[in-house]
């Protein structure tokens, strides 16, 4: 399959069970996954979901700009986003990056190794 | 070393070269490497050199807000950039964010397999 289209299938994924069902993300980290959100280093999917599923909203909408994605060798693959982050009640959306590097699992699906996100800030 | 450390080194030393001399670029990439500036994707140290000195400005300057990074399995780093570039004669810096997955070289030292570069528009 191409890469491109990978990629993009797995941003759309994640950012729909993102907005949707955040305890879902889980599915998609392992134990040695990384998380950088906003500097702050969180390790295994378990404290990973923990973080993300007490971010202070309740309910956020991503609308993604850009995907950009490089094999990183050893079967990995990186995907770069940039986009805009909604949250519910504010009235400005927030721009953001996020970088994921992807590693294949046996069933022939995808997990994330490495994950930093930051907001941009104008 | 420490990991960050590693990676603040680079990131400066990176953007020192680029701002000054940007052909010297061409040590930090190999055959292999792979650029992806926005958008267009770039194969092999010598295009990618070509592509850097070729961008319509002279003159520029990084500067960088944030950098944060995480081990990429199979010893290489992955560094996350966000910050600004300013074009020598324009009135208002640009915001950008680039990757980078380092891998080591033999030499101890680091080069560049995946780089992905994006302008973050207000």
């Amino acid at each position: 399959m191409d890469p491109d289209a990978v990629a993009k299938a797995f941003v759309e994924h994640y950012y729909t069970t993102f907005d949707s069902n955040r305890g879902g993300l889980a599915n998609l980290y392992q134990d040695g996954s990384m998380l950088t959100f906003e500097g702050q280093k969180i390790q295994g999917a378990q404290s990973i979901v923990a973080k993300l599923t007490s971010l202070p909203f309740q309910q956020c909408q991503h609308s993604i700009t850009t995907v950009d994605c490089q094999p990183s060798g050893a079967g990995g693959m990186l995907v770069f986003v940039s986009g805009t982050l909604q949250l519910a009640g504010e009235q400005h959306a927030l721009k953001f990056s996020q970088m994921f590097h992807l590693m294949p699992t046996q069933q022939g699906s995808f997990y994330v190794l490495n994950d930093i996100f930051r907001l941009n800030y104008t």
